[in-house]
């Protein structure tokens, strides 16, 4: 597996896990357009820090390398690189080193 | 109960009303509530229950800028002598009102201001169930340390479970959180 997938495969298990938090009729449509951020956000500011944080263990243990997406400098972007999944596989992906 | 309204670039925290008694009975017992105390059960016992609210506390309604009400939240047990307070009962009861908009976030912000602003207090403090991962991680970006834990202190969903204690200090809010959550809201403002 390309990197590239691993890291979309975490973000789609962050997402997985607060579908699990929400009722059934309030699932979210996990993609790499899923909108994360913004007016077009599935999510609300509550769940997406919880997002996150889970990004940033799952993220740590599958590269051993530690990675900050709740720091001043991930939202300090312009644009905010967690508007949707795929800005956000592209970001994580560069603070690995890509 | 105190009668203030705090004012925000996305939220309004204006204070919670008898006439909420419905809606807030009804937020209560969705299922984004479940761990919250066991309250009301009736819209009659809510009323009451708002309508006893001591001064000391402070409850607000959570409203969008165009009026529409979308969660609540609370700062209780002001305690001016020793200078701590406990935010709480914060409950998105409108979630699908709130995607894209950091309201969860203006509001705690809101909440915190008056704690180390307006009211000069130097610790805030609360409890949450260990099961109920979210809010402990929303605490955690809070800025809330945890400082120990209760055990089986909880009886929810048919078991015991810890409480998980956490705390925060005026310093580390003014030091870290409250400009952690200014670039939050600034980039969402962005985003308008």
């Amino acid at each position: 597996m390309s990197r590239k997938d691993a890291v979309e495969g975490i973000i789609f298990q962050a997402l997985k896990t607060l579908n699990q938090e929400r009722g059934p009729d309030e699932q979210i449509d996990i993609g790499a357009d899923t909108a994360l951020f913004g007016p077009d956000a599935v999510l609300t500011s509550l769940e997406l820090v919880s997002v996150m944080v889970d990004i940033e263990t799952l993220a740590a243990d599958e590269f051993g390398q530690p990675i900050s997406l709740t720091d001043d400098e991930a939202m300090g972007r312009d644009p905010v690189p967690f508007l949707n999944v795929s800005t956000l596989r592209a970001y994580i992906l560069e603070l690995l080193g890509e | 109960m105190a009668n203030i309204t705090l004012e925000g670039e996305f939220v309004t925290l204006r204070p919670l009303a008898v006439d909420d008694a419905a809606l807030t009975l009804a937020w209560r017992q969705g299922g984004r509530a479940a761990y919250l105390n066991v309250g009301a059960q009736s819209v009659e016992q809510q009323a009451n229950w708002i309508a006893s609210r001591p001064p000391s506390e402070y409850n607000f309604i959570i409203e969008l800028k165009d009026g529409r009400p979308v969660g609540m939240v609370s700062l209780s047990g002001v305690d001016t002598t020793h200078r701590h307070a406990e935010p709480g009962r914060f409950l998105i009861g409108d979630a699908e009102a709130v995607q894209g908009v950091p309201a969860a976030v203006e509001a705690m912000k809101l909440i915190y201001d008056l704690a180390f602003g307006t009211l000069e207090l130097e610790r805030v403090h609360g409890s949450i169930p260990a099961d109920n991962t979210l809010m402990i991680k929303w605490q955690k970006f809070m800025g809330m340390t945890e400082e120990g834990r209760l055990r089986n202190h909880f009886f929810i969903n048919g078991k015991f479970q810890d409480a998980v204690w956490f705390g925060m200090l005026a310093e580390e809010y003014r030091a870290k959180v409250q400009p952690k959550m200014e670039v939050f809201i600034k980039a969402a403002r962005r985003q308008k």
